[in-house]
């Protein structure tokens, strides 16, 4: 990996330059809202954020999209499958928390039975991460889950501030040829820079979870569930926000004549959510829907792919959900419960 | 399946035969001639059946892998996508997805005797298996089906059934919950119907599907008859959608319906947390 | 008032009166208040009281309903409001809940805290009230606000800071009143002078960004329909995909679902992620229930709502 800088003043330049080439994606401000959209110059990226509302999950696995289309003539049918981009694109401003999402989705989306509508965007994609700001948001917690939001794992570019400068690591092929599109602008780094500018330790709050998937997963069928699940009120924010959660539902829309058959988030913490036809429901009250997305996270997530937990500490949920419920708060119960067996 | 695994393909009503009041088997048939060839599947598999503009559900593949050309899915119209297919006639469309999941253990219960216990509108996912072992019969052994539905109406496949019970390697057992003028068979409950025949464990696979409350207490009374956990396998209902195991609805415990079952034994439900809850 | 408030749940709890107490707690950081359920006495400490008490607890009341015994909450003046409205509804029973009510000074709207100091909520260590300003703690600093600059929108029209539907009492029930500078539903005249096409373009963008997380209608007091009609699957009424024709329908219905007992709590538009302007939707069919029939929701618990009441002599023959 090579190891380059770039003035801070010649990011706007950069990204311009890239966006002539690609469609450029950054984090953009929309009524106070921050979400990574696509834009036409870098003039409408923010780049002083803590991080998006929503997670750029968005990007691969899009809030709504159209699959196929279909249209009736007499009784023959004609599909036509939706064509997920029109052009390659680059994500500017990525943090490492969802830079990492983005690997755990690769297990759901990628493999046994891959969507070509997610792999396609993961394939004509680049990441441009940003490291985190130091200090980062005080809720945030990456660093439990084994994340540096400072490193440039999984990203093909990382720009680290450092000051007037930004550190920038070359970590893929595909980060070689962004970087090239305006090479002059990416000086080497002399022996003394290479030594001086060095990024901030970022300090973050840290819980030992080695024995999380464990604790949990003797909580089944304890009480916990009932009463830490009487504040949540049913809504799907903390789904919606969180940069793993991959929950969706596939609904026609248009005539039996013709349509488009659409892919929409959906959320496990709506009460008709695995509601069956018959009008029996696997997990009737908010106790079981929680669990059962707690136990998604910490136990049968990683038990089915063999992977880390899926959380990444962004802290949105806690940050959003309007039960002011805290993940954080449910990992220290978790923890803190010895053993039911008793 | 298709490279795209939410494309389905195109397939044709040839048959509607009615089952009961609310019940139909259709038979399709794939409108790419190539297709039709090479589309393969095992008994206890299931497809996404589309009515496009209406939605998407799961169906068990009725029919049988042995028979070629065409697929047979029986379909209560509950739903509104099944109440929706049931509008369609002889010659209109549908989109068939798969086939999906995994299917019933064909190559492990070679040699065994296989009983099957049904009960109402869970009789064509054994179905399929019932005609794969007929189909196969040197690999199998003997053959016993136990089934049950509220009323004589309410009976899917009554043709097979007769055809069953004249069948010298079938032993048939058809109950209803309340008879009518119509029925000189037994009358009763399946579970305890089941206990009467007391069909004996040894060298045997119990094969069950139909109501909960009736799969509950059939496999309490095959437990207390003797029937390891290893040897009663039966199909999940869960709320599918993808039927690919990413959607996040039908899990059990680490396990998607749609992708690791529907097929399940019990000694395998026992161990995943919460599958026996319901 | 907080110790006051730990003594009466702490009875309340010890005599067995009620199962368990819904009030306000502390979040994880400072500036974080959340919804608490207190079920036993070693958990009433955790009951605070202040000026981040945003949230509308009257909501939690109809899930208490699945108690065998009763339920306790804390009330706001306008939280109050709720519990009238569920009353009129017929969705709980009086008997059913005891309401602690407190005498409100005015909450802070986290949003607009945050511009008016320039500094991000996570910074700020504590609120406190102090009369006709609040003092922010950050970090070593204190400094003050007035109130008018950072209150909810809601509390600058206040006409009832006190609960008025209550058991208990927290608090003297002092008179609190803001100089808003300008009417209350200013905000809607202002979209009324629009054009047609002019309005229709401006909700159509706030509609276009929500993702439907349902947080809107979760949140609502009122939305306490067994079988949202949105939910419902025979007949579909609304769509999954977030598109703008689903959307719109969905706010559209809800706006109109809500005419003549919405209480502008605007909890709607507090807990949106996407900070869709809700209140001036509801505000707007706030204004024509008070036009149309002099009715102002959650107020009189024997004033019958205006869109339930008929008369057989009605001169609608559709009536």
């Amino acid at each position: 990996m090579e190891r380059k800088k770039l003035q801070k003043s010649d990011l706007s330049r950069w990204l311009d330059r890239i966006a002539q080439e690609h469609e450029l994606i950054g984090p953009s401000e929309d009524d106070g809202v921050i979400r990574f959209q696509p834009v036409e110059s870098s003039a409408e990226i923010a780049v002083e954020f803590a991080n998006s509302l929503i997670p750029p999950k968005s990007l691969f696995f899009p809030a709504v999209e159209s699959l196929f289309s279909f249209h009736k003539r007499g009784k023959d049918i004609e599909l036509e499958a939706t064509e997920p981009l029109d052009r390659d694109r680059v994500v500017f401003g990525i943090r490492n928390c969802d830079v990492q999402s983005l690997s755990l989705l690769d297990y759901v989306f990628g493999q046994d039975l891959e969507d070509v509508y997610y792999q396609e965007r993961r394939a004509r994609t680049a990441l441009i991460a940003l490291a985190c700001p130091t200090p980062p948001r005080s809720s945030c917690f990456c660093t439990t889950f084994g994340i540096d939001p400072l490193s440039s794992d999984g990203s093909d570019v990382l720009l680290t501030d450092v000051g007037d400068v930004y550190l920038v690591d070359v970590v893929t092929e595909k980060g070689e040829g962004l970087v090239s599109l305006a090479e002059d602008l990416f000086p080497g780094l002399t022996d003394d820079e290479a030594r001086q500018l060095q990024p901030r330790p970022v300090e973050m709050k840290k819980v030992d979870i080695s024995q999380l998937r464990e604790k949990v997963e003797a909580l089944w069928e304890d009480e916990y569930w009932h009463k830490m699940s009487l504040p949540c009120l049913g809504c799907g924010i903390c789904t919606y926000v969180c940069p793993t959660c991959h929950c969706f539902d596939i609904v026609d829309v248009g005539s039996t004549l013709e349509g488009e058959r659409y892919r929409c988030w959906d959320s496990c913490m709506y009460s008709d959510f695995a509601l069956m036809a018959s009008g029996e429901n696997p997990r009737p009250t908010k106790r079981e829907r929680i669990r059962n997305r707690y136990f998604h996270k910490f136990s049968t997530f990683p038990s089915r792919y063999g992977s880390g937990y899926a959380c990444v500490g962004c802290a949105r949920c806690l940050i959003h959900c309007p039960g002011g419920m805290e993940i954080t708060e449910v990992i220290k119960d978790i923890l803190a419960k010895e053993s039911i067996s008793e | 399946m298709s490279d795209n695994i939410y494309l389905p393909w195109i397939a044709t009503i040839t048959e509607v035969r009615p089952e009961t009041a609310d019940t139909s088997t259709f038979v399709v048939t794939f409108d790419d001639p190539q297709l039709r060839e090479s589309f393969t599947y095992l008994p206890g598999q299931f497809a996404e059946l589309s009515n496009f503009g209406v939605g998407e559900c799961p169906i068990g593949i009725a029919s049988s892998p042995t028979w070629a050309g065409s697929l047979e899915f029986c379909v209560r119209a509950v739903g509104t996508v099944t109440n929706a297919i049931h509008d369609l006639d002889v010659g209109d469309k549908l989109g068939v997805r798969g086939p999906l999941g995994n299917s019933w253990p064909i190559e492990e219960i070679e040699g065994k005797d296989l009983l099957f216990i049904g009960g109402g509108i869970g009789l064509p996912p054994l179905r399929s298996l019932i005609h794969y072992v007929l189909d196969n019969r040197e690999r199998y052994g003997a053959v016993e089906i136990i089934y049950g539905a509220r009323s004589p109406q309410d009976l899917v496949y009554k043709q097979e059934l007769k055809q069953w019970e004249e069948q010298p390697d079938v032993d048939l057992y058809v109950t209803v919950d309340a008879g009518d003028g119509t029925w000189d068979g037994p009358v009763g409950f399946v579970p305890p119907f089941l206990r009467e025949i007391n069909p004996t464990p040894e060298n045997k696979v119990a094969f069950t599907c139909g109501p909960p409350i009736m799969i509950k207490l059939v496999v309490e009374a095959l437990e207390e008859m003797g029937y390891a956990d290893a040897n009663i396998v039966t199909t999940l209902e869960m709320k599918m959608k993808c039927g690919v195991g990413k959607c996040g609805r039908c899990n059990i415990g680490d396990r998607y319906v749609c992708r690791d079952g529907p097929v399940f034994s019990f000694d395998q439900l026992r161990r995943i947390p919460g599958a026996l809850e319901a | 008032m907080q110790d006051r408030l730990h003594d009466i749940v702490r009875k309340l709890l010890g005599e067995g009166t009620i199962e368990y107490f819904i009030g306000y707690g502390a979040g994880s950081e400072p500036h974080r208040v959340v919804p608490c359920f207190v079920t036993s006495d070693h958990e009433v400490e955790r009951l605070v009281w202040g000026p981040l008490c945003l949230q509308n607890l009257s909501k939690y009341v109809l899930q208490a309903k699945d108690l065998e015994g009763k339920a306790g909450v804390l009330v706001k003046g306008c939280d109050t409001r709720a519990i009238v409205e569920l009353l009129k509804q017929h969705q709980i029973e009086r008997e059913e809940v005891v309401v602690i009510g407190v005498a409100c000074q005015g909450q802070v709207d986290p949003r607009t805290l945050e511009e008016v100091l320039g500094v991000p909520m996570e910074q700020v260590q504590g609120v406190e009230d102090a009369g006709d300003q609040f003092v922010v703690t950050i970090g070593e600093d204190e400094r003050t606000v007035a109130k008018e600059q950072v209150l909810l929108g809601k509390c600058l029209y206040c006409r009832h800071p006190s609960a008025f539907e209550y058991d208990f009492t927290l608090g003297e029930i002092v008179p609190f009143s803001i100089d808003a500078g300008e009417s209350e539903f200013a905000m809607v005249e202002e979209l009324e002078r629009l054009s047609v096409e002019e309005r229709r373009a401006f909700w159509q963008k706030q509609f276009a960004r929500c993702i439907r997380c349902n947080a809107c209608r979760e949140v609502c007091y009122a939305c306490y329909c067994k079988e949202c009609i949105f939910d419902r699957k025979m007949p579909r009424w609304l769509d999954k995909p977030p598109l703008l024709s689903e959307n719109e329908i969905y706010h559209l219905i809800r706006a109109v679902h809500l005419a003549g007992r919405c209480i502008d709590c605007r909890e709607c538009e507090r807990v949106c992620p996407m900070n869709l302007p809700l209140s001036r939707l509801y505000k707007k069919v706030q204004k024509d229930i008070a036009e149309l029939f002099d009715y102002e929701a959650g107020i009189e618990l024997d004033e019958v709502p205006p869109l339930v009441s008929f008369e057989l002599d009605d001169q609608d023959p559709f009536m």
